[in-house]
């Protein structure tokens, strides 16, 4: 018994000691860099997901320069989870130099975090690019990531859209149009023929724990998620797209109420034959599908136009000091750089939101080319729209009721109309 | 008599032997504790240079919330699923592998516990896939045999029942193995006797072996309250996120979920102080009456 | 007779339960392996047939190729080997205080230790946080270890195994003049060795997989453990990439379960020779 003790705390020992050599290694190795500034950058990319891209072009840039050095934090759990990181090292009087917030958290990061706009930090250190923002992004791309009081958070990085991913061989097999349905009116027939015809779910609508499709569904019908700081989807228009999808689960059956990973993993394997999802899964379909598949536009609403709600990200500057503001900055500027935006843009699958990325040689002129999937993403960027984001502290909870409901709904536990009705209710009453 | 001089000799090093455990305990459990429920009477959001006191109001805001209630209801179906699952048939497995079993003991021992190992985050993802509903390889057996396989991570209360399987899977083993322990230093000739005197099976596990390994059957009980309680929340926050309209969640997870994703540090800082009261009552009422009957070897 | 008769019947019904299952708590285990020498395409369309054909090692390049496996491996080890061995050894010395050992706030104590299990982590997580950063121990492995500390299981489970031991041992060992310290290594201890192991093995298991701390505190890749590369390959957004999640799995799972079977025979073997009975 004594020996193993001591070999316990041998072990210890050892292993204290293990510990503290490398704190001290590490520290030297900060002091080596001299007078490097070093800031971090944290992202939200999975390795599935633009992880790779990352790592990428950090590592090229701390090559490329020896002023800075930017070290990459991940965030698991998307956005959100992000922002949980973020909220714990503000409380502890830090903050990152630059960070990826989703649109969805826009106001609320705008709200509660410090941050520069990245116009302040143009014009206080970098006279010379007061015109960058304007020369390489669009107008309506740009003002994705201004906030309620129209200052500009910070600029868009990644934007995604809702797409139809179609399964051409169900679809035959079905007896329908290969080239898919173009309306929402047409996906709910088609959906119903392929479960008749092939005894196989027709249609997936993805259900995240955010309301970023429902409200491209909502609106394209011409409903508005929020109207002057008011939640008002429950109008005519909204309740009419709403069921439409409700009645695809709970009348017809056809389409399938499930969690977005068990929707997407079966119609990969071939058992549902349309997926509404982000572009942003684009690799993951393409990748491992065993038949004909292709994503077309996200349907309209017979005579209505489409309006899209972007997803994905900005980077928004929250560094404190001129020194860290300032590599901040160039740092972002070498991310949106055509070539960086390109190996981003391979690496995720989502659209570039620089005008020039798409049909520049540099960019992803021969991308495009191979793979047809990212096209329909890109031609509906036209009716992109910003995703609506409550205002206000209550915003993040008004968000939240509207997955409550929408799993009453789909459930069959509530009317379509009496259940949007009393959540939009209910929200404007939060709102206040 | 002489035991209490004994005793009171040796008060301090009493203080000595607990000296870690408490600094640890007060840095990084009560100290942080009572910070919460210092929050649980303001407003705020972990950000916000403000803290807005409002006295009781988390409280009243919490406890007149439906959800709360649903919440712990849910709870308490998960424990019960668990203490059914993971104390009453780790029970009678450790039994009839210790006493009434003579073969392949250890393979037994040793493969039961495996899942164990395995971290709830893994079970997690992999049974998502298992599990699918529509087109996951149990679903795919079905289908041969006709049955539908219903979309359980949407659906009240089979949410529930799917989320304590994964749970139990890890945790199993690990109770199995402590029981069996247990059960293993009851005395053999107490259980000899009784089987010539011809005492059915059921009976000597029912009068002889659970009063005797009743010791560690208090600590599984209790453990696996807390497991229906800590050890869910991961299969809720990779899986369900609390969905169908709160069906699956759990307060753990609630109290997480207002905390994280709502951010609502007051009302999280309200709920955990409401849960932790109703589970001291619950361990008041452990201490007076249960640990009483708990055979001891003293 | 009625025993004769329940002899008989009852093994066979009970290895049938018995096995089935084991066979229904393995499968997952076998399903997982398998997975994770598949390519992902494979694994999406021929989801029923968990056997490795085609046989690929690509999931566990793609693995090796993004992070340090070995040094992130090492990480984890460390980590999960510090808590461990705090936690048994403050939770041997506080049981034993609470069993063998009179003081003035015993009962009190003891309860609140206890009721600490009820605590939700999230409770305790952002006060954790900026005390650890105050104290500079942000993305350092200390930092992850701390407030892991600090759990009641291993004081209640092993309390629970000592109060077994017969006080007459106790009081017979102090008549002679034992000193403290020898009645605890030479009596207390390897009457509780059991209890001991289990918790250990337990501890080492949770700290193993332990991952929404370490997310919070760990931010460079180098200092990652096992649970976080996982991660890494994990998004709801671009989609989980299962096969390679598997072969995380795979790797995460060889450690602990290797440390299970050297330990196993401890845990019950010890029980029998332990001179209680």
């Amino acid at each position: 018994m004594k020996r193993t003790l001591k070999l316990g705390l041998f072990l210890m020992l050892a292993l204290a000691l293990f510990a503290c050599s490398k704190g001290e290694a590490n520290e030297g190795n900060n002091d080596g860099q001299g007078d490097k500034v070093t800031i971090e950058y944290w992202h939200v990319n999975a390795e599935t997901q633009g992880g790779k891209a990352v790592n990428e072009l950090v590592d090229e840039f701390n090559a490329q320069q020896d002023e800075i050095v930017v070290v990459p934090k991940y965030n698991p759990d998307m956005y959100k989870g992000l922002m949980q990181n973020l909220q714990a090292e503000a409380a502890a009087g830090k903050a990152p130099a630059v960070v990826q917030v989703g649109w969805s958290f826009l106001e609320y990061f705008s709200n509660n975090f410090e941050y520069s706009s990245p116009e302040e930090v143009i014009e206080e250190y970098f006279p010379e690019d007061d015109t960058y923002l304007t020369d390489h992004f669009l107008e309506n791309v740009l003002s994705l990531a201004k906030n309620e009081e129209g200052t500009q958070v910070g600029i868009p990085y990644s934007l995604s859209t809702p797409v139809l991913y179609i399964n051409k061989d169900l679809l035959k097999e079905a007896g329908l149009d290969e080239s898919g349905p173009e309306t929402w009116e047409e996906v709910k027939e088609f959906s119903k023929q392929i479960l008749d015809e092939t005894g196989k779910y027709g249609f997936y609508f993805q259900e995240p724990d955010d309301n970023w499709a429902t409200q491209a569904l909502l609106e394209s019908n011409g409903a508005s998620m929020i109207t002057d700081g008011k939640a008002s989807f429950a109008s005519k228009e909204g309740i009419e797209a709403y069921e439409l999808w409700a009645d695809m689960v709970t009348k017809d059956k056809s389409a399938v109420h499930v969690s977005w990973d068990e929707g997407v993993q079966s119609f990969i394997d071939g058992n549902v034959a349309m997926l509404y999802t982000t572009i942003a899964r684009r690799s993951q379909i393409q990748d491992n599908v065993n038949f004909d598949a292709a994503s077309i536009k996200s349907p309209v609403w017979e005579g209505k136009d489409v309006r899209l709600p972007a997803g994905g990200s900005m980077l928004a500057i929250t560094a404190k000091d001129e020194e860290t503001q300032k590599a901040a900055w160039e740092f972002m500027k070498f991310l949106y750089s055509v070539e960086s935006m390109a190996t981003w843009t391979i690496d995720t699958g989502y659209v570039p939101p620089r005008k020039d990325v798409a049909t520049s040689e540099d960019g992803l002129k021969s991308f495009l080319e191979e793979n047809e999937m990212m096209n329909a993403a890109i031609e509906q960027m036209e009716g992109v729209v910003p995703w609506a984001s409550f205002p206000g502290d209550a915003g993040l909870e008004a968000e939240q009721k509207l997955l409550d409901i929408r799993d009453q709904i789909l459930g069959g536990d509530v009317g379509v109309k009496e259940g949007l009705e009393q959540t939009e209710e209910e929200i404007n009453q939060i709102l206040n | 008599m002489k035991v209490k001089s004994f005793v009171r000799e040796v008060n301090w090093k009493a203080y000595i032997l607990l000296i870690p455990t408490i600094i640890i305990f007060i840095l990084f459990m009560f100290w942080p504790f009572a910070y919460t429920i210092f929050l649980s009477f303001y407003d705020w959001n972990m950000v916000s240079p403000t803290k807005e006191f409002v006295g009781i109001d988390n409280y009243i805001a919490v406890l007149s919330d439906p959800i709360t209630f649903k919440v712990f209801k849910n709870t308490g179906v998960y424990i019960l699923i668990l203490l059914v699952i993971n104390l009453c048939i780790p029970y009678v497995f450790a039994y009839v592998i210790d006493i009434v079993l003579k073969r392949w003991k250890s393979f037994y021992k040793a493969t039961l516990f495996l899942p164990s190992v395995i971290s709830l985050v893994v079970s997690s993802i992999l049974f998502t896939w298992m599990l699918n509903p529509v087109s996951g390889p149990l679903a795919l057996i079905l289908q041969q045999f006709n049955i539908p396989m219903p979309n359980w991570s949407k659906l009240d209360g089979w949410a529930i029942a799917i989320l304590s399987m994964i749970t139990s899977w890890k945790v199993f083993g690990y109770n199995f193995i402590l029981l069996y322990a247990s059960i293993n230093g009851v005395s053999r000739e107490i259980i000899e006797a009784a089987r010539l005197d011809g005492m059915p099976l059921w009976r000597i596990f029912f009068s002889i072996v659970i009063p005797m390994s009743s010791a560690t059957g208090i600590y599984i009980f209790i453990i696996t309250i807390v497991f229906g309680l800590q050890y869910v929340f991961t299969p809720i926050k990779v899986i369900t996120q609390g969905e169908p309209n709160y069906g699956s969640s759990n307060i753990m997870y609630h109290i997480y979920h207002e905390a994280f994703v709502l951010y609502r540090t007051g009302h999280s800082a309200a709920l955990a102080t409401v849960m932790m009261c109703f589970f001291i009552l619950l361990l008041i009422f452990e201490f007076r009456f249960v640990e009483r009957s708990v055979y001891y070897e003293n | 007779m009625c025993t004769m008769k329940t002899k008989k019947g009852m093994p066979v019904f009970w290895h049938v339960i018995i096995i089935s299952t084991i066979i229904i708590l393995l499968f997952p285990i076998l399903f997982a392996l398998g997975m994770s020498f598949k390519p992902l395409k494979e694994a999406y369309n021929d989801t029923l047939n968990f056997l490795p054909i085609p046989f690929t090692l690509e999931n566990y390049h793609a693995l090796f190729e993004s992070v340090d496996v070995v040094k992130i491996t090492w990480n984890t080890f460390v980590i999960a080997t510090i808590i461990t061995f705090f936690k048994v050894v403050t939770a041997f010395l506080a049981a034993y205080a609470f069993v063998f050992l009179e003081f003035k706030g015993k009962k009190i104590l003891y309860f609140l230790l206890i009721g600490t299990m009820f605590i939700p982590f999230a409770a305790t997580m952002i006060p954790n946080y900026l005390f650890i950063s105050k104290i500079g121990l942000g993305d350092n492995i200390f930092g992850v270890i701390f407030p892991q500390l600090s759990d009641a299981v291993g004081i209640f489970l092993i309390r629970q195994s000592m109060r077994s031991i017969p006080i007459s041992l106790i009081e017979a060992a102090r008549l002679d003049q034992i000193k403290q310290r020898h009645i605890m290594r030479d009596i207390v201890l390897p009457l509780t060795r059991p209890a001991i192991t289990s918790t250990g093995i337990w501890f080492f298991i949770l700290a193993w997989n332990e991952y929404v701390w370490p997310v919070l505190i760990l931010k460079s890749v180098e200092n990652y453990t096992l649970p976080l590369a996982l991660q890494m390959f994990i998004s709801s957004e671009g989609g989980t990439n299962f096969t390679v999640a598997m072969a995380v799995s795979v790797i995460t799972l060889i450690i602990p379960l290797s440390l299970y079977l050297i330990f196993q025979r401890y845990i019950i073997g010890t029980f029998a020779s332990s001179g209680i009975k």
